[in-house]
């Protein structure tokens, strides 16, 4: 939910009850203030009528406002306040009326002196009150929602701005500045607080990143020198048979490390992002032509590649990593297909799909893009090959996904 | 043909100073941005190879003074960061080739001499073993003057061997000469062995000697023996 639909309807809920709030109470006040009003003028008639009776010997009657007749009670009643119902023979309905009473005994005599006055009719009221106070209400309501969309522009647009520059951070950019700015000391302080953060994310990253590459880098060089040493040592004339296979077995191992450093670093940097240079790739040349590239495994294990290959597909991405995804997947399909089986390889725009039949998976397929996972263990592959595709394909926000069926198994990369 | 090394980890310096000694270069090193400066203002040389990542400076710096102090010279660029970044830079300041950290002697050697070949014998492009004479422009080889038909891969292996003369080449560094290190499955032996088979075949058909060597448990040797 946006903010300003947020406060919006905050300001409805509360503002709506005040004002069913403030409607009752006026409701009450009002005709409180008015009856009592209503009693006071009422007690005046009946003085004014009194005082012309006595000064004119006259009984004035507007019935129903004034009613005056002579009454034989014996003692004398004081005011007395009643409200009734007269039929208003015009309006065709009873109409309530405050009536205010008295026995007096005017010049001997003794009259009952009323004084009446319409009282306001209840839904009368009820509906003015309605009225005016849905109309504020109304009033109110709009006035906020304009206010707020204005304040909501004005005020919240360097928050917007600071947000859309955050979703453009990147945590290989150095140099990453927030560039709105706010009179207001929250949005200051927050921006303060993202530059400190995001300067602290790219520090943090450049030293993980060089350190990972030093320590690539010191691995690698003492490697290189077992590497040439072993070499060096290989071309001794007199060595014997079991000298030999002890030289090559190190040998052998050592290149084993030095390959799986140089794997876990290209993994690092992909995860890092940091292949930078994209182009337009074409994918059907390059598929081809790493097809090539296993021709000796592909005769060797009497496989028959079928080919489906659209030509001229382009991809915007690495070349360096398009490459590493497309001769890990080859390579894959070859070192896991039955001897005589038969590769099938489809590519069109929007997919790439390699299948090999093998046999069954002897691990849970979930697993199988997992580092180090190795569906044979005592297999000298790295079981990096795949994990590296995922690493590619999350980079470049590729779909990919592994299905099997009758022995049959297929890694379907969506772009 | 002189050739530069400059590389700061000494051990290694010595290993490639015999091993390309031997193969009758004469060699000199400097272990520091600062050595190599000096040595490059001083001298001239054929080949030089740089280590990117030096103590004192950045190794693509010193590209640049090669480039206007020994402009003639061959440049090969080694760096332990297989970074993509490095080696287009580099290759776009100047240099010539870019071999990855570690590397096998054999392919170091097989790069140098190559580079040598570009550089100083413009128009000799052949090279001559015995009975073997090998076209570099037209990839094509010779037994005794008769042209042998051989693949692709037989012709990179085969050059690959005379080029490292007499000295063993383990499969591993074969296997990363042909088909390059995103390839590196033990069946490549089989490969190597059935591709070696057949240039055996070739050179012996057309009444050649054999001379690759089976090294037991490592790899092969070309040598008169």
């Amino acid at each position: 939910m946006r903010l300003l639909q947020k406060t919006n309807r905050a300001y409805f809920l509360i503002s709506g009850t005040a004002f069913i709030i403030a409607g009752v109470v006026f409701y009450f006040v009002i005709s409180f203030f008015f009856k009592d009003q209503l009693n006071e003028k009422l007690m005046s008639d009946i003085k004014v009528i009194i005082s012309t009776i006595k000064r004119n010997g006259t009984l004035p009657n507007y019935y129903p406002f004034i009613e005056i007749r002579e009454v034989s009670v014996q003692s004398e009643r004081s005011y007395e306040t009643v409200d009734i119902l007269i039929f208003d023979a015009i309006e065709k309905k009873e109409i309530p009326f405050r009536q205010i009473s008295l026995v007096d005994s005017i010049n001997g005599k003794k009259y009952f002196i009323a004084a009446r006055d319409t009282l306001l009719e209840e839904d009368d009221l009820l509906e003015a009150i309605a009225i005016v106070t849905s109309s504020v209400f109304i009033l109110l309501l709009i006035s906020l929602y304009f206010i707020n969309r204005k304040l909501s522009l004005n005020i919240w647009k360097p928050f917007y701005k600071t947000l859309d520059e955050l979703k453009e951070f990147s945590h290989d950019k150095p140099g990453f500045r927030l560039s709105s700015v706010s009179k207001l000391d929250e949005f200051t302080e927050l921006n303060k607080t993202l530059e400190k953060l995001t300067q602290k994310v790219i520090s943090d990253y450049q030293s993980l990143k060089r350190f990972t590459e030093d320590a690539s880098h010191e691995i690698q060089t003492p490697l290189a020198v077992i590497q040439s040493k072993l070499e060096t040592l290989m071309q001794y004339p007199d060595l014997k048979k079991d000298q030999a296979e002890l030289i090559n077995s190190a040998y052998v191992y050592t290149l084993r490390i030095s390959k799986l450093t140089q794997t876990l670093l290209l993994l690092t940097k992909i995860a890092n992002d940091q292949f930078p240079e994209r182009r337009a790739v074409n994918l059907s040349e390059l598929l081809e032509e790493k097809i090539n590239i296993f021709e000796d495994h592909i005769n060797g294990k009497s496989l028959i590649i079928k080919k489906e290959i659209e030509p001229e597909c382009f991809l915007e991405t690495n070349f360096f990593l398009a490459e590493s995804l497309v001769v890990n997947l080859i390579g894959n399909a070859v070192k896991h297909s039955i001897t005589g089986g038969i590769i099938n390889i489809r590519l069109d725009k929007y997919h790439l799909e390699i299948s090999n039949p093998g046999k069954p998976l002897s691990v849970p397929a979930l697993n199988l893009f997992d580092r180090f996972y190795k569906t044979d263990k005592s297999s000298d592959s790295q079981g990096l090959g795949l994990a590296i595709v995922k690493e590619i394909c999350k980079l470049n926000k590729w779909e990919i996904r592994y299905e099997h069926k009758e022995d049959l198994h297929k890694v379907i990369v969506n772009f | 043909m002189k050739i530069l090394i400059i590389e700061d980890e000494k051990e290694l310096v010595g290993t490639i100073k015999n091993f390309l000694e031997s193969e009758g270069f004469l060699c000199e090193t400097a272990y520091s941005y600062f050595e190599a400066e000096d040595s490059l203002s001083a001298f001239n040389y054929d080949i030089i190879i740089l280590d990117l990542t030096l103590p004192g400076g950045d190794g693509l710096d010193l590209i640049k003074l090669i480039k206007v102090r020994n402009r003639q010279a061959g440049l090969l660029i080694v760096s332990a960061k297989n970074s993509l970044d490095d080696k287009i830079r580099g290759l776009d300041m100047g240099a010539d080739d870019y071999i990855t950290k570690p590397f096998h002697l054999a392919e170091l050697n097989s790069r140098i001499k190559s580079l040598a070949r570009r550089r100083h014998f413009e128009g000799a492009n052949e090279l001559i073993f015995n009975e073997i004479k090998i076209n570099f422009d037209s990839a094509e080889v010779f037994i005794n003057d008769t042209i042998i038909d051989l693949t692709k891969k037989e012709y990179e292996i085969l050059l690959y061997f005379i080029v490292n003369r007499n000295k063993v080449i383990t499969r591993e560094a074969i296997a990363e000469h042909v088909w390059g290190d995103n390839i590196s499955y033990a069946d490549n032996y089989d490969f190597i062995y059935s591709h070696i088979k057949n240039i055996r075949k070739k050179i012996e058909m057309n009444n050649g000697l054999n001379y690759l060597h089976n090294i037991y448990g490592i790899g092969y040797k070309f040598s008169e023996r």
